[in-house]
């Protein structure tokens, strides 16, 4: 009992760093999402993200993920999702690339730690992960309406 | 395809929001925030107490005995197998602890790095994923079939003399 116990104070202690973490997160991107600089980074990455077969309200959920890790680029991802401006592929392929590079600093950083080489680890998550989220792009034509590069 | 596109752009172009108010914005952000996470913790929470409860019954232990063997395939040692299984069910932080005193070549903590990296703490991230709209279980496989293809990948390059 006291193991469940134990597991159901952690999973709040979870649920409060994650309000802790997300809310304010949520909120600079709701205030943020209106800025010159950040309509010029859609535009800048757009030939990049067009490679992945993303669109650009993609750019914002995937370079949060990158840098802070699934948990709260979910945050992010949900609430692009729920503005209606990212397809069902567009979701998918988000996903793929995340799922193989995210949180890159601190999982980088934990191993370098026992002597990693940070370098290698960091490129082959980064390669592996434009490689796979591209070769899905082009087997995963876009359906009418959505964006995304026809090959 | 080239005057549909060239459409969407102008579209995109044109199609300016109307810009709200400063306090409006934060109003909504943090409203829109609350909803997220309730999102999120209807994932989390339950896949959390799972993987803790199980890891206090000794899953990872044994576990990592039936997967030891099959180490080999990457040129890892069997130890390294508790670590993978803790790295995947909890977070790094479990894996480095059971990986810190294995005394691995650099070369192998790199291995371990990269298929970790691209593996870890899959249960509760399969469930953020899912909450996002993206197809978890899928994307969940497709972590551990790339694992494993990069552990191979790495233990080639080793072999062939190119790296480690």
């Amino acid at each position: 009992m006291t193991i469940f116990l134990d597991a159901c104070l952690g999973a709040l202690l979870l649920c409060g760093k994650l309000v802790l973490i997300v809310v304010p997160l949520v909120v600079a991107f709701e205030v943020l999402r209106y800025a010159k600089v950040f309509r010029k980074l859609g535009s800048r990455t757009e030939p990049v993200m067009r490679g992945l077969g993303l669109g650009r309200s993609a750019v914002l959920p995937l370079f949060t993920g990158i840098f802070l890790g699934i948990a709260y680029g979910a945050g992010i991802i949900i609430r692009s999702a729920a503005a209606g401006k990212m397809s069902r592929r567009e979701l998918f392929l988000t996903g793929l690339f995340l799922a193989t590079c995210h949180a890159v600093i601190e999982d980088v950083l934990i191993f370098a730690v026992l002597g990693g080489d940070a370098m290698v680890m960091l490129g082959l998550r980064l390669a592996l992960a434009v490689l796979l989220t591209a070769l899905l792009a082009r087997l995963w034509k876009p359906g009418a309406g959505s964006t995304g590069r026809e090959v | 395809m080239s005057t549909l596109l060239e459409s969407e752009q102008n579209m995109e172009i044109t199609e300016e929001e109307p810009i709200p108010p400063i306090s409006q914005r934060v109003r909504c952000g943090v409203v829109e925030g609350l909803l997220t996470v309730f999102k999120m913790i209807k994932f989390v929470l339950p896949l959390y107490i799972l993987v803790d409860v199980c890891k206090a019954y000794g899953v990872i232990d044994s576990l990592g005995t039936w997967c030891a063997p099959f180490m080999s395939l990457f040129g890892l040692p069997g130890a390294t197998a508790f670590a993978f299984i803790a790295g995947g069910l909890v977070n790094l932080y479990a894996a480095i602890a059971v990986l810190a005193p294995l005394d691995l070549t650099p070369w192998q903590v790199t291995q371990c790095g990269v298929m970790m990296g691209i593996a870890h703490n899959l249960v509760l991230e399969g469930g953020v994923l899912s909450s996002t709209g993206a197809r978890g279980g899928i994307l969940t496989f497709f972590r551990l079939l790339l694992a494993a293809v990069a552990g191979w990948l790495m233990l080639g390059l080793q072999t062939l003399g190119v790296a480690g």
